[in-house]
């Protein structure tokens, strides 16, 4: 069968109605892996034992597959009573894979901050509240924005993972449009441009505001 | 079925895991060598067109890469084997990400570096082989490390153009017989075994550079 541009374009509407599915779960995977890594992070930090045992949960989080996650979470979990939607499922998954490599960003936001910045609060009489909502915590989502954003952009490239587990996002639409006309060529095509243009646009503006929060840093 | 015969049922495919593994390294080293130098050196139309290349692999979702290769090359009466298709699209895309990470390390080199090369009547590409190579290479060990683990995890998703993997002899025991806790779990520790030696390894490498670092900066 040869390759139908026409076919690519009037399969492509149709595609982007899964668009707002796709962002939605990048959205959320990247902010609950955000939050999951700020628990690990807690819980390393607590205690010398835990410190190992998070170690390696995170070392067992890096060296498995996400499709193999995703299976897990997905097949596994409902013989523990734990039925989850696919899409949750989805994101669970993508948010568990994504906590173990955020350590960057917490490393870049957090570790440094000088110390400084705190004695220079505190010694202008700032109470130790103000001290951290308007001193530290602009400094930290300065340096957590960029790398959060690269961690977004990375997340979206991984959303395609769920249509293996039946979740309606672009690539589940575009696998669908497949089985029903026979032709898989065209929108796969059709949903790879899509989302290299996506991938493409985030990515620059990311870089944008990167470039303008240093700037901001400079001044 | 006990659990170890379960593990050994998955490793049959170790053999397509790790075939896929050697391939998308042919691709990968020499993409990520080539577009990396020539990102570097190249200025004006020539480097658009270089990024434009880079942007493409690195930038696709790999599963997208994937199946429009698989799907749609026939279209346009090219005819890949599964093996081809999917060491094509897992090494380009990691060697995308490799070309980054070859030019970061060619830029934060030391330019008195080349200035030596050059102070020693070297032609330029002597200097890029024999003195700039070189340090990019060693410095960029942890990264390769990394970039290979991707690479293994990445394979599981040959699985979904049906080449016998493991991910994929673990869904066919997974039908055979109902046991998905044993079979996921087993699948787990496979992609474990095979990933976490390297891990370990890329941390340690990581940690002497950094030794290394500390210690070049002391004198």
């Amino acid at each position: 069968m040869k390759f139908d541009p026409d076919f690519a374009l009037s399969v492509t509407p149709l595609i982007l109605t899964g668009l707002g599915t796709t962002l939605w779960i990048a959205v959320a995977a990247s902010l609950c892996a955000a939050v999951l890594r700020f628990i690990f992070e807690i819980l390393r930090r607590s205690n010398r034992w835990l410190g190992y045992v998070m170690r390696f949960v995170i070392d067992v989080i890096r060296s498995t597959p996400v499709l193999v996650q995703l299976y897990f979470i997905y097949f596994v979990l409902p013989f523990y009573g734990l039925t989850l939607p696919a899409i949750a499922s989805g994101v669970l998954g993508l948010s568990i894979y994504y906590s173990g490599y955020l350590a960057e960003v917490f490393k870049g936001g957090i570790d440094s901050i000088d110390t400084g910045q705190f004695e220079a609060g505190k010694a202008l009489g700032l109470r130790r509240r103000d001290v951290i909502v308007s001193v530290i915590l602009p400094q930290m989502l300065r340096n957590v924005a960029a790398p959060m954003g690269n961690y977004f952009v990375s997340a979206l490239k991984a959303t395609p993972y769920l249509a293996v587990i039946a979740v309606p996002e672009m690539l589940g639409i575009a696998m669908e449009v497949g089985s029903n006309s026979f032709r898989y060529a065209e929108p796969m095509v059709a949903v790879g441009v899509i989302f290299l243009t996506l991938a493409l646009c985030i990515s620059y503006v990311v870089r944008l505001l990167e470039r303008r929060l240093q700037i901001a840093h400079q001044r | 079925m006990e659990s170890f015969d379960i593990l050994a049922g998955i490793f049959e495919g170790f053999k397509v895991t790790a075939l896929v593994t050697l391939y998308g390294m042919m691709w990968a080293v020499p993409f990520a060598l080539i577009t990396g130098v020539l990102q570097h050196f190249t200025r004006g139309a020539a480097r658009v067109a270089v990024t434009c290349v880079i942007e493409f692999w690195r930038s696709s979702p790999v599963l997208i890469l994937l199946f429009v290769l698989y799907y749609a090359l026939p279209g346009f009466g090219i005819r890949l084997s599964g093996m081809t298709v999917g060491a094509m699209a897992l090494g380009l895309n990691i060697g995308g990400y490799g070309s980054q990470a070859v030019r970061a390390a060619l830029q934060s080199l030391d330019r008195g570096q080349v200035e030596a090369g050059r102070a020693l009547g070297l032609h330029r590409l002597h200097i890029l082989w024999l003195i700039e190579l070189p340090q990019v290479l060693s410095a960029m060990m942890p990264t390769f490390v990394n970039q290979f683990i991707q690479l293994v995890k990445g394979t599981a998703i040959v699985s979904l153009i049906t080449l016998t993997d493991m991910t994929f002899r673990a869904k066919q025991i997974a039908d055979a017989q109902y046991n998905p806790i044993g079979v996921y779990t087993s699948l787990m520790i496979a992609y474990l075994i095979v990933c976490y030696p390297a891990t370990l390894f890329g941390r340690y490498l990581e940690n002497r550079v950094r030794i290394e670092h500390r210690g070049s900066r002391e004198i």
